[in-house]
């Protein structure tokens, strides 16, 4: 049995932080703990500001966040209609260095945090990032 | 959701204490931005970053401490991260960015 909500989010830099609070509040109402309502809150956040960086064209069109809870986890996918881009592009960021580069941290951020990780990017179309994290089993 | 700056600087060890309260993301990494490049270029010293009271912050936050670091580096001047909470320090940890930034978290 699980439950779905459904956000709309106009693509604007002031609004992640209120995706970032909902999102917070719907972990912790599921039974996470304090460190993995942290990894969700960075995660979505992170996903959300991806759309919001590369959805320049046009800032006003809605992004949504999608969430389903239940079965022992939390599925949440931040779906856009912001052009998509060629994911063979994305690099891992160079981190292991005594210079690192700025740029390409939100998806390896992503990508540490959760326990797993979709990524579909369509060119002309959008982008979908689609992530789950399972309630630990003590 | 805000982030408040203040910065003073240290005349006897010679370096910029930029406190941060409040969060750093996509909307409020330009004036942390802003921030440290002002104090730089008034003044080329290290800069102490206190993180105490910030409670939160992102890759676009990280970028701009990343983008400050590799600009100070020209002039062999570095940026420090001081008291980063639980949660900032698993970021810095996983991005491996605590080597760099920090001394003592």
């Amino acid at each position: 049995m699980t439950d779905i909500l459904k956000f709309s989010i106009p693509g604007k830099p002031e609004y992640v932080g209120t995706v970032r609070l909902a999102i917070s509040s719907l972990a912790n109402c599921a039974g996470f703990d304090i460190e993995a309502v942290e990894d969700i809150k960075v995660a979505v956040s992170e996903a959300c500001t991806n759309v919001v960086c590369h959805g320049k064209p046009n800032r006003e069109e809605c992004y949504e966040v999608d969430c389903e809870v239940g079965d022992g986890r939390i599925t949440i996918s931040v779906v856009d209609r912001a052009g998509g881009y060629d994911m063979a592009n994305y690099q891992r960021p160079v981190l292991d260095c005594d210079c690192p580069k700025e740029g390409g941290l939100g998806l390896f951020i992503i990508k540490a945090l959760m326990d797993e990780v979709d990524i579909f990017s369509e060119i002309g179309m959008g982008t979908s990032i689609k992530m789950v994290k399972y309630l630990s089993r003590i | 959701m805000s982030l408040q700056l203040q910065s003073s600087y240290n005349n006897e060890l010679d370096q910029w204490e930029l406190t941060a309260k409040g969060e750093v993301d996509i909307s409020t990494a330009p004036q942390l931005r802003k921030y440290l490049d002002g104090a730089y270029q008034e003044k080329k010293a290290d800069i102490l970053l206190l993180l105490d009271e910030l409670n939160y912050i992102d890759s676009t936050g990280l970028g701009v401490i990343i983008g400050a670091f590799g600009r100070m580096q020209e002039s062999e001047n570095r940026i420090k991260l001081v008291n980063p909470r639980d949660n900032i320090k698993k970021l810095l940890s996983i991005t491996s960015l605590d080597r760099i930034l920090c001394s003592d978290c």
